[in-house]
């Protein structure tokens, strides 16, 4: 099963659905292109984001982290520290209520807030509050650790290698390895006409948000209050009551606006709680932010993965066996690292064998990261199906189109409530000219072209739990209430479409509020892809309720049934009769209760389904054979996820996936220093994110909508997490399609390509 | 976070001179570097000197004899863009777009860019190199793909600049000025490998100031140009490049000289590619054969042998399209 890697924990289970909704037919706001409703706040810099949140008396702390990638602290001095101008406490393992269990609860915590065991470079040591940043970074300076220096593993390989060193005191492992099997491998080897295999291997790429992680704290007394950069206040609600051992209702989280996840940001930051405790040491609020080196050592990353696929196919491209074992790791603390689900259930295959492997290493621990796995998995398993068609004579698309399911095979063989991968190639396949750009001559000077294409699925579509409030205002304007995080995707301007939509109010009527612990109802993190398919349906709710409310109250006075009024710019209007209106503003029931609330939840999923979103991408790249160089000149993604909500958010999203998944495929990699187990390149240069002009500024998003009316009541299903799973692996499909040479191991930089080209002396 | 220290605008040169000879003091020009290498503890200042009212260090103006005076304060932008480089000397004007990113090139100098620190990710980072007063060179045995293939002994570091190659191969003269008066240094000496001074990339004395850069006229049929391979397309330093300038007469080239960015301490000359193009037709096989030779010599580490192929790839590929008529001299 994915990873469902956002809920922490039990989650409550929902209440039954408020109202009956059918699927919209026609639809007015929704689907249309809508800038979003906070565009002015954020552009013009009025949106205040927690980083630059700034509260009376504020103390503003600095985080002292491990050198070392291994390392045991003897002893450690702050009293040189504590005397600095304008500190104002320094926080350690040793101070009152700092001795909190971390990664995992209770006796199963894999760590400390600050453990003595020190596993990865970052390694939180202590943290210092003072009256500014600068006398903070200086009393940092001034603490004297003593580390005993362990002997250090930075690959799963080393780290398993005997008489290597032991991270936890249950040795390197993760869990032993996850086996997932159905069918007969071997007879489906034996019954298949071509067999490729390959090891792919993908590098340690990094979230690398614009705002820093970070938080600011202030008590009332017993009571909390926390700004935060979170993608779910509710998750860090609770891990924060957790640390304090406060009641939940004593702990208000609130994330108005953050500057990137990614998935980092999905969970309570141990740096939360230490502004926490320094600021009941000082009873100052505290601000606490990382830096940007620290940034890249301690907020998580998507782990390096090593791949070996096999794959076998009859002559007319129908697969009969996967085999697909992969290696990562979590990093010094336990966290996901499995890549092997694409593997499983993208083809119909009656063959598979996947293995994860999941190992300890001294390095900083991983998180989830956009799709965490899948891209990966792309990488590994669409090139090995780019190998196959070759090995075939099939044409790429043709051999996928081979394959296509109509049941989730991992699960249970439950059918899917729309499955858009074939309409993804195809229609994906025509947009980019795909027959004809295969048959164009690759050139025969030194840049040469190429193309080539991958296709994938996210699996999961969202669901319980999910509240939310709408309330209409005796002047006919609204406001929606909603516990959900807008992670910059636009969630908050597709909710108020989707209330728009139901009360016929335009948007600049609609005030949100939404990401506080203590106002607003409970979503779970805005990860997973699933913000619209989960919270979605509960905002319909709510807005459904509020014009029933509103409709059984304007029927009284009009002396007309419910079932005959509809709403329609801010009039009731009678549909027999559209002379009969009534404004909004003048139904007597509102003006006497002032405000009418309705109430959302999110209903469960279809029983017997499966919810899944699918997409194929198609790239085009030149190739200097002399240097190495990969220039991406095309991309075109076709996506299946439900119903757009929002046309414009939507094509922002595909358009941001493809640049991530570019990352991936040409420019980012961590690099840690063999001889130190330090990183070389935690800063914004040497880890190189793409700029604007390694983006090609052609490319084309397409929406393949099944009208998907089983996944939700709003058919909308998430478009983050699948528009960046296949993009590294059609471009480099495309790099092997023009130079005859495929990469195997990711980034593809001119570094790896000039060295492969040469090594079949094809180079100068 | 930034180590203490005092900061003075002065006026005249005459005063920034006296200024910058005390010990510790730093020129503080177009800055794009000089605050992060404070911030990270690359070197510390006790004063930080702006430039940036002293007038008569900016511009770029033709001298008489026909060459480029250019003021070490004129920004990467004004010479990317500078009609009279942009049509005299293409090498340099592509050098200075190939830098950094847009905005750096508005707000970096040349004279920042011919003299910025290298960027040894061990050199910049949390480690105690040779470069930086240690004993080891990290990047020998470590994460070297970014380094050198020419001229490390005892430190690996590449000369991080785009402008300097095509300087060195134009033949330009830094002025160089200090409290105690000035002098000219041939661009091509004003850098030093690390077996002559480790802790320095250039021959300044402390104190000492690049002022302005003078360029030669154009060599009568010569064109030129600077081609950079690098991992992103923007934002990025030279994985190798070369600076080329080539006068073609009579069919024959009568000089070529042919700097390599990013694979040496300094900008590399590569005087046997230079030859091999002597007396030669400038087209495919010349520029094969001045491709190999452009590489004799190289000593990767383990790391960067690709830069040996890319070496080639890229001179070859430099030299192929100068040949090609319609290139602007």
């Amino acid at each position: 099963m994915v990873e469902l890697y956002w809920l922490q924990g039990a989650v409550p289970e929902t209440a039954a659905p408020t109202a009956e909704m059918p699927p919209w037919g026609e639809t007015k706001v929704v689907g249309t292109r809508q800038p979003r409703v906070d565009a002015y706040e954020r552009v013009s810099g009025s949106a205040v984001y927690p980083r630059d949140f700034t509260l009376p008396d504020m103390l503003h702390a600095a985080l002292l982290l491990c050198p070392h990638p291994h390392a045991r602290v003897k002893a450690i001095d702050t009293s040189a520290a504590e005397k600095m101008p304008g500190v104002r406490a320094v926080l350690t393992g040793r101070s009152p209520g700092a001795d909190v269990p971390w990664y995992g609860r209770g006796d199963k915590a894999a760590s400390r807030l600050f453990d003595d065991h020190l596993r990865h470079e970052g390694d939180e040591v202590a943290a210092v509050a003072a009256e500014t940043p600068d006398q903070a970074f200086d009393a940092l300076r001034a603490i004297r650790v003593t580390y005993e220096e362990l002997p250090f593993v930075l690959t799963p390989e080393a780290a398993l290698a005997k008489g290597a060193p032991s991270l936890h005191a249950w040795g390197n492992r993760y869990g032993e390895p996850s086996v997932y099997e159905r069918g007969d491998l071997a007879a489906g080897f034996a019954a298949a006409d071509a067999v490729v295999e390959g090891t792919y291997s993908t590098a340690c790429e990094l979230h690398a948000p614009m705002e820093v992680h970070g938080s600011v704290a202030k008590w009332d007394g017993s009571r909390l209050t926390v700004w935060d950069t979170t993608q779910g206040v509710f998750a860090v609600q609770q891990a924060v009551a957790e640390a304090l051992k406060l009641p939940l209702a004593h702990v208000r989280v609130i994330g108005p606006y953050m500057g990137g996840g990614f998935g980092s940001k999905l969970e309570g930051g141990k740096y939360t709680v230490m502004a926490a405790l320094l600021a009941r040491a000082t009873a100052r609020p505290v601000k606490l932010f990382l830096t940007r080196e620290q940034e890249f050592l301690v907020t998580g990353n998507r782990p390096a993965n090593t791949m070996k696929v096999r794959v076998g196919a009859k002559k007319d491209g129908t697969l009969t066996a996967i085999d697909y074992h992969s290696m990562g790791s979590g990093g010094a603390y336990p966290s996901g690292a499995g890549t092997a689900f694409l593997a499983t259930d993208l083809y119909t295959c009656p063959n598979v064998r996947a293995v994860d492997e999941n190992v300890a290493i001294n390095a900083g621990r991983a998180r989830p990261m956009r799709a965490p796995g899948f891209p990966q998995g792309a990488w590994a398993l669409e090139q090995a199906l780019d190998e196959l068609a070759g090995k075939l004579g099939l044409d790429p698309v043709a051999l996928r189109l081979k394959n296509v399911p109509t049941v989730s095979q991992r699960r249970g063989n439950q059918p899917y409530t729309s499955t858009g991968l074939a309409e993804c190639l195809r229609q994906g396949a025509k947009a980019f000219g795909w027959d004809e750009a295969r048959a164009r001559a690759k050139g025969t000077g030194p840049v040469r072209k190429g193309v080539g294409m991958a296709a994938a699925l996210w699996g999961y579509g969202g669901g319980p739990p999910s509240t939310a409030i709408v309330k209409l205002f005796t002047d006919g304007s609204v406001n929606l209430n909603m516990g959900a995080a807008d992670i910059g995707t636009g969630t908050k301007t597709v909710m108020a479409m989707v209330v728009a939509e139901e009360l016929a109010v335009p948007l600049d009527r609609i005030q949100i509020e939404h990401a506080d612990t203590g106002t607003t109802e409970y979503a779970s993190p805005s990860g997973g892809s699933k913000t619209v398919p989960s919270d979605s349906p509960a905002v319909r709710a709510a807005a459904v309720e509020v014009r029933s409310k509103l409709l059984a109250l304007a029927a009284e006075e009009m002396k007309v049934p419910v079932a005959d009024l509809a709403l329609d710019g801010g009039s009731v209007v009678s549909r027999k009769d559209p002379a009969k209106k009534l404004a909004v503003t003048a139904v007597p029931g509102l003006q006497r209760q002032q405000v009418l609330v309705g109430v959302g939840t999110r209903g469960p999923n279809a029983e017997g389904k499966v919810v899944s979103e699918f997409a194929a991408h198609f790239a085009e790249v030149e190739v200097n054979e002399r240097t190495g160089e990969v220039t991406v000149t095309r991309l075109v993604a076709a996506q299946e996820s439900g119903r757009v909500m929002n046309r414009l958010t939507f094509e922002n999203q595909v358009r941001g996936g493809l640049v991530m998944g570019l990352g991936l495929g040409r420019t980012e990699e961590r690099v840690l220093d063999r001889q130190t187990g330090k990183m070389v390149n935690a800063n914004w240069h040497d880890y190189k994110i793409p700029t604007a002009l390694d983006v090609p500024a052609a490319q084309e998003v397409l929406s393949v909508d099944p009208k998907d009316t089983l996944c939700n009541t709003t058919g909308a299903k998430g478009v983050g997490e699948p528009a960046t799973i296949p993009t590294a692996a059609a471009i480099a499909n495309a790099v092997a399609n023009a130079v005859g040479v495929r990469v195997k191991d990711s980034p593809i930089t001119p570094p790896r390509l000039c060295a492969l080209l040469h090594a079949r002396g094809k180079v100068g | 976070m930034l180590p203490s220290f005092s900061y003075a605008r002065p006026r005249t040169l005459k005063d920034a001179l006296t200024r910058l000879s005390a010990s510790g003091a730093h020129p503080h020009a177009g800055g794009t570097d000089l605050l992060g290498c404070l911030r990270d503890g690359v070197f510390d200042a006790r004063e930080v000197v702006s430039l940036s009212d002293l007038a008569e260090l900016r511009g770029i103006a033709r001298t008489k004899d026909g060459g480029l005076r250019i003021g070490a304060l004129a920004t990467l932008a004004e010479l990317a863009r500078h009609p009279d480089v942009v049509s005299r000397y293409p090498v340099l004007a592509q050098g200075a777009a190939a830098a950094a990113s847009p905005q750096l090139r508005n707000q970096g100098t040349v004279g920042g860019n011919v003299c910025q620190r290298p960027r040894c990710w061990y050199f910049r980072g949390d480690f105690l190199c040779a470069r930086k007063g240690g004993e080891l060179c990290y990047a020998e045995n470590g994460e070297n793909e970014y380094h050198a293939i020419f001229g490390g002994s005892g430190c690996h570091i590449v000369h991080p600049s785009d402008t300097a190659p095509a300087l060195v191969a134009l033949g330009a003269t830094a002025v160089v000025a200090s409290a105690k008066g000035s002098r000219r240094v041939p661009m091509e000496k004003l850098f030093v490998l690390p077996a002559v001074d480790i802790h320095h990339e250039t021959v300044l004395a402390p104190g000492e100031l690049v002022t302005e850069i003078l360029v030669p006229p154009p060599p009568p049929g010569a064109r030129s140009l600077y081609r950079k391979v690098r991992s992103r397309a923007a934002w990025d330093f030279a994985l190798a490049g070369v600076a080329a300038v080539v006068s073609v007469a009579d069919g024959k080239v009568t000089n070529a000289r042919l700097v390599l960015s990013g694979v040496a301490p300094v900008p590399w000359r590569v005087p046997g590619a230079e030859r091999a193009l002597a007396g030669k037709p400038l087209d495919a096989a010349s520029a094969a054969v001045a491709a190999r030779a452009a590489v004799e010599g190289a000593a990767p580490l383990a790391g960067n042998g690709y830069k040996v192929d890319l070496v080639r790839g890229v001179v070859e590929e430099a030299l192929t399209v100068l040949a090609t008529p319609a290139t602007p001299a």
